[in-house]
């Protein structure tokens, strides 16, 4: 028996299904079974174990698994930490991990720890083992997930397993240490398996044999074809080994995605050191409410919400008017002057005129000094000269179609220099920083107004601040904040992603640095904006917005398992082709579909800004994590939400 | 000599405003547009062609120029084969940055042998009358800096833009050729003379 045995666990990671019932490819709703799999060193001989957790599960019951909230690992801050303040006071990477650092988080016992090894009494009937030695090949197929179907020597098949959860990479990784994994002729999908008493380096020496040399070739010729799906880690490997035999050669796009991790830290998702050390979540989220869109609010409309002296009144009805149909043109001048905060909403018609005035002042103010600057001068400010010569070039190249805009010496372009270059007099540290030019161009559009273009602009660009600073830390933590909204919404495509060295979602890069400027049509980016600055129905709906766009693109991502790449080229190519009205609906119904969920994450919560109490009676587990903590997984099966793994704990922490 | 189709990545780096994404558009769509949107993050084109018998897909990439926008920038130099360096003639402080950009490309890019990789100047604009950077200074820079192959280049009228793609599948494939010969050990070193690059595939 086992238990007798000496024995070390090699490899360990959970949220792997089999269907017992069910033949290996057609995939049917039956029987789900899940379980971990293991790699076990027993005596010497190196086992593949599969064994069930707990009871076997259908998928109803998979869907509706939120109630287990036992499996749910609650974050917790130090008592008096705001997130929202964390934000804002750091300035560094450094303050960043600090902070990091303070975070801890609560975990419920697991009911599957390292002892259990020595459990020989839940053992169900799926149970299997199975020696590596006695391992003829494993077929490597995806459907959205990645699922291994292994065969044996004596040519008996056993359960396909499915990593629905993620691992078949770091479960192939491990199996690679003790056997060579070498892609079949007539089938690129299966791997064969030759388990010779070498070490590692010296298989890869058979590798670039001449007999295997086709293989090697075939692997160089296209690397960034992903031929073999989710399972491009392992075409990685055996090019990192002919990286010394040939300099010249495509590098895969996962070194790119590395990079991109460093640069986006806490998002470290590939790089599970330890695949064990998970923690699943699951999560029911219901269905998805179907929403509609109202018309947009007219002139007289708004008129309504105005009393005698011109205070707005009714503004949560307003503001919720807005948030459902957006307003006419007409009405747009007047109105983004309270969205965007340059009006207050209780100010009087003649408290404004007085504030216009004072603003006035104020703008030529700062506009008189960029412009009396002389050449000498000039010549000696570098960053002035630098700003003024890239808002030159940038403004030549703004939304040139656009009436507005185009021609030749057209006055709108004259403004938007202007005003751009006032800016930088405003906010000298920040300058001018490419794609700000975006966010001004549909205000001045609608201002027709150099004064209250800039500052309506300001106030956006209070909004906006982080995604131009020099450490980007706002375009970060967006980034960040989607990932983790995603995996709630779409563990499978997030998963997908993630298999495509995507999972830092680069792609959306764009998106969020012009708040989709230039992914909509000049009106659509009006009425999208409006909206959006209502505030309503949620914090950061911007980033909601980007889950109803990629809900609608994951189907064709997948189906046509796009690459890094790809998804890249695809999601950029996107521009121009996005309708605004159903984008909208479908983000205010992910909305709700989050918001109508009991056990939602705080991390979630945190920012979508549903928190209402924060840190509460968890506050007193903020013990000492290391700058990397670490933890135990829970003992949760079926989980639809991987948490967050060693690494990404870092994440959940920082905006939780 | 192998017919195989190569995927060869490069890149075109230099100050914001040279020309980059125009360049790279006048190449692979053979259309200009001068209120082309400045870009914004990075973006990419591909573009099969045909060179000394060698079928190749040229993946080009475009990315920002601004400063800012470097650490998210420089991830994609990753794996390039080629580099070209932009700058605009009629703009003399792009042409003096070229230095810095090449030395960002090395950098990020972690290429290993630094005065071996192919990288191509272009000087954009020609079409443009008040020039900043005569032809003798880029070339001399070009000739002090690794001997690289200069091209002016107007993305406006099409002038000598497919030839300096052309120029850079091929420095590519000659490295390929060279290290195809030359099993990796120290005595690529004997063979460090730039200049042999161009010949050895005719």
């Amino acid at each position: 028996m086992a238990a007798e045995s000496v024995h070390k666990v090699l490899f360990e990671h959970e949220g792997v299904f089999i269907q017992p019932s069910s033949d290996e490819d057609a995939i049917t709703q039956d029987l789900l079974v899940s379980g971990s799999l293991r790699i076990i060193d027993r005596d010497g001989e190196i086992i593949v174990e599969y064994r069930p957790l707990e009871d076997t599960v259908d998928p109803s019951n998979m869907l509706c698994a939120g109630k287990d909230s036992s499996s749910v690992v609650e974050w917790t801050q130090c008592p008096g930490d705001r997130s929202q303040q964390l934000l804002e006071t750091q300035h560094s990477y450094e303050t960043e991990w600090d902070m990091v650092n303070a975070v801890s988080f609560r975990k419920k016992p697991c009911t599957n720890g390292e002892g259990s090894m020595n459990h020989s009494h839940e053992r169900s009937r799926w149970a299997f083992t199975f020696s590596v030695g006695d391992l003829r090949s494993i077929t490597v197929r995806e459907e959205g997930w990645t699922f291994l179907i292994c065969k044996l020597k004596d040519s008996s098949s056993l359960p396909a397993l499915h990593f629905h959860q993620g691992g078949s990479r770091e479960f192939l990784d491990n199996l690679r240490r003790f056997a060579l994994l070498t892609e079949s002729l007539d089938d690129e999908t299966c791997l064969l398996l030759s388990t010779p008493n070498k070490t590692l380096s010296q298989s890869f020496e058979n590798l670039l044999d001449d007999n295997n040399f086709g293989i090697v070739h075939k692997f160089r010729k296209d690397p960034y074809v992903t031929t073999l799906g989710g399972f491009s880690k392992v075409t990685n490997y055996l090019f990192d080994a002919l990286r010394g035999a040939e300099e010249q050669h495509q590098r895969p796009p996962e070194e790119v995605a590395d990079l991109l991790g460093e640069v986006i830290p806490g998002l470290e998702i590939n790089q599970q050191e330890e695949p064990g050390f998970e923690v699943i979540t699951r999560i029911d989220l219901g269905t998805r409410p179907q929403v509609t869109r109202r018309e947009p609010l007219s002139v007289e409309d708004w008129a309504k919400y105005q009393d005698p002296e011109g205070r707005m009144i009714n503004i949560s009805q307003l503001k919720q008017a807005i948030f459902k149909g957006g307003l006419y043109h007409a009405v747009r001048k007047e109105a983004w002057k309270f969205l965007l905060g340059y009006f207050p909403w209780d100010s009087t018609l003649e408290e404004r005129k007085a504030l216009q005035r004072t603003k006035t002042d104020e703008y030529f103010r700062m506009k008189l000094q960029w412009k009396s600057v002389s050449e000498e001068q000039e010549r000696r400010n570098s960053r002035l000269r630098d700003y003024r010569s890239l808002i030159e070039k940038d403004v030549n190249r703004t939304d040139r179609t656009n009436r507005f805009y185009e021609g030749i010496d057209n006055p709108g372009l004259v403004l938007l220099h202007d005003i751009l270059m006032t800016y930088c007099m405003f906010d000298f540290d920040l300058g001018y920083v490419q794609g700000m030019s975006d966010l001004l161009s549909p205000i001045l559009y609608v201002m027709e107004n150099e004064v209250d273009a800039f500052w309506c602009f300001v106030s956006f660009m209070d909004q906006m601040h982080q995604n131009f600073e020099e450490q980007m830390q706002g375009m970060k933590n967006q980034l960040i904040q989607l990932s983790l909204l995603l995996r709630l919404l779409d563990l499978v495509f997030w998963n997908y992603l993630e298999s495509q060295d995507s999972g830092y979602l680069y792609f959306c890069f764009r998106w969020l640095l012009i708040r989709f400027k230039r992914e909509l049509s000049f009106q659509d980016v009006l009425r999208l904006w409006e909206v959006m600055w209502t505030g309503l129905p949620c914090q950061n709906f911007h980033l909601l917005v980007c889950c109803a766009i990629l809900d609608s693109e994951k189907q064709k991502i997948m189906e046509e398992n796009f690459g890094f790449n790809e998804i890249l080229k695809h999601i950029n190519e996107l521009s121009m082709k996005l309708d605004i009205e159903e984008i909208l609906q479908k983000a205010e119904g992910i909305c709700l579909q989050i918001k109508g969920c009991k056990d939602l994450p705080h991390s979630i919560s945190g920012i979508l800004g549903f928190d209402t109490n924060v840190c509460g009676s968890n506050a007193e587990d903020s013990g000492s994590p290391g700058p990397r903590p670490r933890q135990r997984q829970d003992a949760c099966s079926n989980g639809h939400l991987r948490e967050s793994s060693s690494h990404n704990s870092c994440s959940v922490a920082f905006i939780s | 000599m192998t017919t195989k189709t190569s995927l060869l990545k490069v890149i075109l780096l230099g100050d914001g405003g040279v020309g980059k994404s125009s360049i790279m558009n006048r190449y692979v769509t053979n259309k200009f547009d001068a209120h082309l949107f400045h870009t914004i993050g990075v973006e990419f084109l591909n573009k099969d062609l045909e060179v000394d018998g060698h079928q190749v897909t040229l993946q080009i990439w475009d990315t920002a120029g601004q400063e800012r926008f470097r650490s998210l920038r420089t991830p994609f130099y990753r794996g390039s084969d080629c580099c070209l360096l932009t700058f605009s003639v009629d703009d003399n402080q792009s042409f003096l940055n070229l230095g810095n950009w090449k030395k960002e490309f090395i950098y990020y890019a972690d290429v290993k042998e630094p005065e071996k990789f192919p990288f191509i100047i272009l000087g954009n604009k020609l079409d443009v009358t008040e020039r900043q950077v005569s032809t003798e200074e880029a070339k001399q820079w070009c000739q002090e800096n690794g001997d690289y192959p200069y091209y002016e280049t107007s993305a406006k009228d099409a002038t000598n833009v497919a030839v300096a793609f052309e120029e850079a599948v091929r420095r590519v494939l000659a490295m390929d050729e060279r290290t195809d010969h030359l099993i990796p050990t120290d005595t690529v070193k004997l063979h460090r003379k730039p200049r042999s690059a161009a010949t050895c595939c005719s």
